[in-house]
């Protein structure tokens, strides 16, 4: 049902376009906010912004190689009752699938959203950026997407994209965006795609008077040479992955650093407990217990449990994970979190044939009941 | 106290009396429940699996509602509840009296093994020297005189097969617990008089029965001593020898009965004179003995007469109702002719049997190998009807479950091969295949996609090759052609027969039994039978599988019931105040732990080291080591340590922890101790489950992670005893639906005094019953409908809705809140009501096959029906009139058998044949499923002439139209010929369709199945309930049923909703899950995941609500919580954590 309509990019200039549109999308007459990325007055700093006033639009950002936070636990605490008024919201991918897969776990609405998908061209890694800018105060997010977009590559003074990005198979919106703006593979000089992708989408697309296009062949193979090449990274992460985490042993190494800041658990957008258990008393032991513990074996690292809290967190949200990234980004100790976690998450997705934030129409996995199911392992 | 008023008696207790016990217990009323056997279970004891599932499922019969009354655990081990006192080893011997008010005497034998005091070790058995056929494992292996009956059972203690034990002693001598007194007291005080001239004889008998036999002895030496000795002493019985000189044997008996009736003779005879002993039992001596005499033999006979004797020292009770189910026996193939070999060679086998071959408790661990040498089975076969629907066994019945256990056992056997690494050949041989409930015939395509084969035929031999020893069938196709295949093992599905019982019980409480010796019931009624007040229910009246055991057990315990409440009988008083336990909510825990070591002496070598070690959790104050716990002093050791030390918890290791609920309930009430702060730990399986090691420190270190883990849940165990809120019940019924079942229900329901309202959207009550003139029995429909609508429309608590239907219902069990439009005079009326039943109903399938539309011949048997009825039809002026069967059924998409079809096709069949003798009638059919008694119409139909042909789903009869006239032009089997037929009239069975509307279902909160019946619970053990508690469903909206089927789904339904509105309130489990709202993000995946719908959001959405009624404790909604948001209360995280922590280091 999907329309594939195109602005024209005015002046050559994709920023000045995309922020012309979001002005017209936030003036229609039910739209009170729109939920965009924008580049703070202070130290270039990027962070998503819920506006209302059009005038503000002019530091909208929403492809600078900066993701600070994933826009899906936001948009849950604006969606999550009803305000009565309708927003729209610009998100990368792997922020509308986290929004997606805390849609089913009831921590957000859609009924006064419009969600605006947007082609991720990726990230670097918050303090990478913070050199990146550095080096290039002016006009940064322009020379980022010239370099990615005209195809010299996606690095810039030695800085590359965030792990997490390199290894992102969906730089597409998923199906679920009311519209999608189309980059990859598109002329961006001249014009911009944008997808209506339902009738939400279709509704605000037809108001804007957008003229039609079609799909090129030129995006489609764009996009499927982008993707083919995220799966080779990706596939060779999660076999070092593996192979660096096999075994109890390894894996208490691979996560050595860990000192229990639950920044991960914090940034991970699929992490929604109100109050983690492991902040609850459950873990605040006595302190005989640590004695009776350290007696047993001679010694006790401290902090305890960040073993068992890892891999608390992969058994609880290993399911829902999106691989985007935040908790890599979040460790003060550089510990690959979003390797081990992807690395696990393909196996425990792919066990139940289920994708995190593909489709809302798929159940979480552990609340459906199949009656046949992992047989074999009934049987053994 | 609990004082029981209402009170039932239940004779049996395999599935249907159990069911049927619960029903009656759960709605408040006494039960006794007895079983002849010295275990609860049936038959169902020796089956491991069931379809469709393939699993056990027995459990599921246990209370929902209230099950802390009840036990919780494998039912095939036992059960327990309030309600119920289960007599095992008991027979009834007597009933007199009227409904309401039955006096029954029951028949309790003795057992010398003392259960109280056995443990289990298993040391009798080492040294028993009697061996015989274990009739557990159905003969396929073998067990001693002392055995274990059930291996499974709990509590399980030993006992002696009176009939071969030869008093040996050994076991006496070996039992470390005394528990065994082979001489029980009793005897002593049976007085035995031995008369016979020969003193050798005499002094012999003295002995025998003396010492090893334990009675009291005395001896005459002629008869006029012998009347002498009768007048001074009071003896029970007389063994007396017939030729005597002076006064004989006979006439000794004659004078001695004048002298003490009550005495029982037993005469003494050479062969000789057998014919005189015969005579002497015409004028009252009970049994003879031929001499000479074998002390094996003797003294046991002399055992089972004092048994027999003793036994009705019985116990008397009084009783409203009595419920029938103990089951029924098998016909034996190896009687009559027996051409298929069985009991000449081992491996042809019963169905039975080979159930416990697949067991893996069974003779052969589960392993699938020939009983006559080991060898792996590679093929096999089963042959359905062995000594069912077959004149020479005189059996003119189906036998109803073979088709299904067949099916089950060839997927079973075929799985069990491929875990083995290989494929099965399995072949089974039928007749029809009767796959007539819901979903059989799915099961049944299952079977056939896996590769089961199925070959059509009646197998006439079965012949041993020589050279291999296998197994050769011999097989007619139906063209005549005969086939050989060899077969490793062949298994034979035994026909039913009555219960051995049924002549003794039918004589006892009057009721009638039916041409083939099962119990007959009324007109329209699986259960009452022609003795008001006493029901039959599950295999007793007809073998039946489980779920309609089940059903019709429900039913049964209804029409009990029924007679009790009309009797005056009241239900069970309520029990005394809760007990009150000490508060140590405030304490640290301070835990007792007491090991039991008799079973541990020899693998356990430092206790001390064993107590050091777990005294160093400072919780535990105390750590003692005495053995025999489980017997009644060892308990009263225990209870003395906790009366001296005052633990606030205690910690019991033993074995066998089953055996002591009861036991810690009386002990928390004694010394006020919460019984959840006290628990009882296996410590003898995880120390011997390396049966190799030897090591006492594995034992010691065993020993210890299992106490160290129940400290741990001991430490954390919640100690409030705080009581969940009770949900109250409106205890008023909603049925939907006024067909007879929906009525069936009502009337059900209100004559147990609760209010019901019948919601109807037709104009009339009554249903499908409305154009339905006769069964297939000749009962007459209308005058049983107009019988039926008066009684509810006069019934003062029934209130009757027509022109009415559901719009909206909210709530949950014991309140339901629901609005009805009456479309008459457009209104809304809410009604508040405590459950709800659904009933319906079902329509005749429409169709568009076979011309169906084309021509008017072309008809349906609802519109021959109705054409009978109203006379339009001059059967003498039809001369040939086609049937065809399973008429877009029994194949996708609606592949199911609607039941009714064959049997409506034979009734009008036989009626047109009998008003129109030379009119043609030919049936096409698949399979005829005239199950059950029905089978006899089937037969009769075929001497009437009536021609059946079968067919196939890939060469169905094809209809042609051409002018006028239509033609079916089928193949014919038989002669292997394409046949055409010009009927004047073609009859088409097309079968049930539910008429159950999805909103409705989902207005209620339940499911419905692929075909759209009403969705079960579960389809055997909980066949009429929904997985939403307080809804249920009967009727054709179950499932495609006759009349008195369907009378029976209501009944069962009706019954489960009582169970409901018995009550006042529901009490919720002990174990019950709870929601911590501050924690908790409303993801509502706990919602989602309980199975009993017990969790809701409430109205503002801000809270997870619980109904602690419906909500079982499974713990699911806890797994799915990442933060614990959701919790099992009394199952804390920190108590799991160190019970983890406990079991791994």
């Amino acid at each position: 049902m999907a329309s594939n309509l195109k602005i024209d990019v005015q002046d050559k200039d994709l920023l000045v376009t995309l922020r012309e549109f979001f002005r017209l999308i936030l003036e229609q007459e039910d739209i009170s906010a729109i939920f965009v990325s924008q580049r703070l007055p202070m130290k270039n700093t990027i962070m998503p912004a819920l506006v209302t006033d059009s005038k503000t639009l002019d530091r909208t950002d929403p492809l600078a190689p900066a993701f600070p936070i994933n826009g899906a636990k936001l948009l849950s605490r604006l969606t999550r009752k009803s305000s009565g008024e309708k927003i729209a919201a610009v998100l990368r991918p792997c922020e509308i699938r986290a929004f997606t897969e805390l849609l089913k776990l009831k921590q957000g609405k859609t009924d006064d959203l419009i969600i605006i998908g947007i082609d991720c061209l990726g990230a670097f890694r918050n303090t990478d950026y913070f050199r990146f800018v550095e080096k290039n105060p002016e006009r940064s997010t322009e020379l980022f997407i010239d370099s990615v977009l005209s195809g010299k590559g996606t690095t810039a003074g030695g800085i590359d994209l965030a792990p997490a990005c390199k290894a992102c198979e969906f730089p597409i919106a998923p199906n679920n965006a009311d519209i999608s703006i189309g980059l990859i593979g598109i002329d961006v000089k001249n014009q911009v795609l944008i997808e209506a992708r339902t009738s939400a989408g279709e509704e605000i697309c037809k108001k804007l008077n957008l003229s039609e296009t079609k799909k090129t062949a030129e995006r489609k193979t764009a996009v499927d040479n982008l993707v083919a090449q995220r799966i080779e990274y990706r596939d060779k992460m999660f076999a070092e992955t593996r192979d660096t985490v096999d075994n109890l042993e390894k894996l208490t190494a691979y996560l050595a650093g860990c000192i229990n800041c639950y920044n991960c658990r914090v940034a991970c957008p699929v992490c929604y407990c109100k109050e983690c258990v492991f902040v609850t008393d459950v873990f605040y032991h006595e302190p005989s217990q640590y004695l009776h513990w350290a007696k047993r074996k001679g010694i006790l690292k401290m902090p305890s449990d960040t073993l068992f809290y890892h891999i608390t967190r992969l058994a609880h949200s290993s399911m829902a994970c999106v691989g985007c990234g935040q908790c890599s980004n979040a460790c003060p100790n550089e510990i690959s979190v979003m390797e081990l976690f992807r690395t696990v998450a393909e196996k425990t997705q792919s066990a139940f044939g289920y994708e995190a934030g593909r489709s809302l129409d798929e159940p979480p996995p552990l609340s459906v009941f199949e009656k046949d199911e992992f047989l074999e392992v009934a049987q053994t | 106290m609990i004082k029981k008023i209402g009170k039932a008696l239940v004779v049996g207790g395999g599935i249907s009396g159990i069911r049927a016990a619960l029903d009656l217990a759960e709605f408040g009323y006494g039960v006794t429940l007895i079983d002849k056997a010295s275990h609860l279970g049936g038959i169902l004891a020796q089956l491991d699996y069931q379809f469709p599932t393939n699993n056990c499922g027995m459990c599921k019969m246990l209370p929902l509602i209230d099950r802390d009354s009840s036990s919780q655990y494998c039912l095939r081990r036992g059960l327990f509840h309030e309600n119920i006192d289960i007599l095992l080893s008991t027979q009834l011997a007597s009933v007199e009296g009227e409904p309401g008010k039955f006096q029954v005497t029951l028949d309790q034998k003795s057992n010398p093994v003392d259960p109280s005091l056995c443990v289990g070790c298993g040391k009798c058995i080492q040294v028993c020297p009697v061996e015989l056929p274990n009739c557990f494992n159905e003969g396929l292996s073998t067990r001693k005189a002392i055995y274990l009956p059930l291996p499974h059972a709990i509590p399980n203690s030993y006992r002696i097969d009176g009939n071969v034990c030869t008093l040996c002693g050994a076991c006496v001598e070996v039992c470390p617990t005394d528990a065994v007194k082979l001489v029980d007291e009793g005897r002593k005080k049976f007085s035995i008089l031995i008369v016979d001239d020969e003193l050798i004889v005499r002094d012999s008998l003295k002995e025998w029965l003396e010492i090893e036999g334990g009675f009291a002895v005395e001896m005459a030496q002629s008869g006029q001593e012998a009347l002498e000795r009768l007048k001074e002493k009071k003896f029970r019985l007389m063994l007396l020898d017939i030729k005597m000189p002076g006064m004989d044997g006979v006439e000794t008996l004659q004078k001695a009965k004048e002298i003490l009736p009550d005495l029982h003779v037993v005469m003494m005879t050479a062969y000789a004179t057998v014919e005189t002993a015969v005579e002497a039992m015409k004028i009252g001596a009970m049994d003879y003995l031929i001499k000479p005499f074998d002390p094996d033999v003797l003294i046991p006979k002399i055992v089972k007469i004092y048994e027999e004797l003793n036994v009705s020292a019985g116990l008397t009770l009084e009783v409203g109702a009595i419920v029938l189910s103990p089951g029924n026996s098998y016909f034996n193939p190896a009687d009559g002719k027996d051409t298929l070999g069985y009991g000449k060679n081992p491996d042809v086998i019963t169905g039975l049997e080979f159930e416990r071959i697949l067991s893996a408790a069974g003779p052969y661990e589960g392993r699938l190998v020939r009983p006559s040498d080991g060898r792996p089975i590679k093929k096999m076969a089963w042959i359905q009807c062995v000594g069912s629907r077959d004149f020479q066994t005189n059996a003119d019945f189906c036998s109803n479950i073979c088709c299904m256990y067949a099916i089950k056992e060839a997927m079973k056997a075929k799985e069990r091969a491929q875990n083995a690494g290989y494929e099965l050949d399995a072949a089974i041989f039928y007749m029809d295949m009767r796959t007539f409930g819901k979903s059989f015939q799915r099961y049944k395509d299952l079977a056939e996609r896996c590769g089961v084969r199925f070959t059509r035929g009646r197998i006439h031999s079965v012949l041993p090759d020589k050279e291999s020893g296998n197994l050769v069938v011999r097989h007619a196709s139906y063209s005549g052609k005969i086939s050989k295949d060899a077969f490793d093992m062949i298994v034979l599905a035994a026909g039913q027969r009555p219960a051995l019982c049924t002549s003794d019980i039918a004589e006892m409480t009057g009721i009638e039994l039916n041409s083939s010796g099962f119990p007959s019931t009324r007109p329209f009624s699986m259960s009452g039978t022609n003795q008001n007040g006493i029901v039959v229910a599950g295999t007793f009246a007809g073998l039946k599988d489980i779920s309609e055991s089940v059903t019709q057990a429900g039913a049964a315990a209804l029409l009990a019931s029924r007679v009790i409440h009309a009797s005056g009988g009241g239900l069970a008083l309520e029990s005394g105040p809760a007990p009150i336990y000490a508060d140590v909510s405030r304490e640290n825990p301070q835990v007792m732990v007491v090991i039991c070591s008799c079973n541990m002496a020899s693998g356990l070598s430092e206790p001390e080291k064993l107590a050091e070690n777990i005294k160093a959790d400072p919780c535990v104050k105390h750590v003692l080591f005495t053995d025999r716990i489980c017997t009644t002093s060892g308990w009263e050791n225990l209870v003395e340590m906790v009366k001296k030390h005052h633990p606030n918890r205690l910690l019991i290791g033993a074995c066998l922890p089953y055996l002591y609920a009861r036991n810690l309930k009386a002990l928390g009430e004694e010394v006020g101790i919460n019984p959840r702060l006290m628990d009882v730990v296996d410590i003898h399986t995880p120390g011997f489950s390396d049966v190799d090691s030897q090591d006492p420190e594995y034992f010691r270190s065993m020993t210890e992670t299992t106490l160290k883990m129940s400290i741990a849940k001991l430490k954390y165990a919640d100690c409030a005893s705080s009581v969940h809120a009770e949900n109250s019940v409106f205890q008023q019924a909603l049925i939907v639906g006024g067909g007879i079942a929906g009525m069936s229900a009502a009337l059900a329901i209100a004559d147990h005094g609760f209010k019901v309202d019948i919601v109807e959207h037709e104009k009339e009550l009554g249903g499908n019953l409305r154009w339905l003139e006769t069964t297939i029995e000749e009962h007459d429909i209308p005058s049983f409908l107009a019988d039926t609508i008066a009684k509810v429309e006069k019934h003062p608590m029934i209130k009757v809705h027509t022109q009415s239907t559901v719009i909206a219902s909210a709530g949950q069990v014991g309140q339901f809140f629901t609005a009805i439009e009456e479309n008459e005079a457009p209104a809304v009326i809410n009604l508040e009501h405590g459950v709800v039943i659904l009933a319906t109903g079902g329509a005749e399938a429409v169709t568009t096959s076979y011309g169906y539309g084309k021509n008017k011949k072309i008809i349906t048997q609802k519109e021959l029906a109705q054409k009978v009825n109203a006379d339009e039809l001059d059967i003498r002026s039809i001369k040939t009139l086609v049937m065809i069967q399973c008429v877009d059924s029994r194949e996708e998409p609606r592949n199911y058998c609607s039941r009714v079809c064959c049997a409506s096709s034979i009734k009008s069949a036989l009626q047109f044949k009998k008003e129109n003798p030379e009119i043609a009638i030919y049936v096409f059919y698949r399979d005829m499923m005239t199950y059950g008694f029905m089978e006899s119409y089937f037969t009769e139909a075929r001497k009437a002439g009536v021609i059946f042909i079968p067919y196939t789903i890939n060469k169905k009869p094809v209809v042609t139209n051409e002018n006028d006239s239509i033609f079916i032009t089928a193949f014919e089997p038989i002669i292997s010929q394409e046949i055409k037929i010009e009927p004047d009239m073609l009859v088409l069975g097309t079968g049930i369709i539910p008429t159950l509307p999805p909103s409705l279902a989902q207005t209620f909160g339940i499911a419905l199945d692929q075909d759209g019946f009403f969705q079960e619970a579960e389809s055997k053990w909980r066949p009429v309930d929904s997985l939403k508690e307080g809804v249920f469903a009967c009727g054709l909206a179950h499932s495609p049923r006759n009349i008195p089927e369907a009378i029976a789904t209501a009944e069962a339904a009706a019954q489960r909703a009582l169970r409901i509105l018995g009550h006042e309130y529901i009490p919720a489990g002990r174990i019950s899950s709870t929601v911590r709202s501050s924690l908790c993000s409303l993801c509502e995946r706990c919602i989602d995941t309980c199975p009993y719908g017990a969790r809701t959001l409430n109205e503002d959405g801000k809270k997870v609500l619980v109904n602690s009624a419906m909500c079982q404790g499974c713990g699911l909604c806890a797994a799915v919580c990442p933060n614990s948001a959701s919790v099992i209360e009394g199952y804390p995280m920190e108590q799991m954590l160190e019970m983890i922590d406990a079991a791994i280091l």
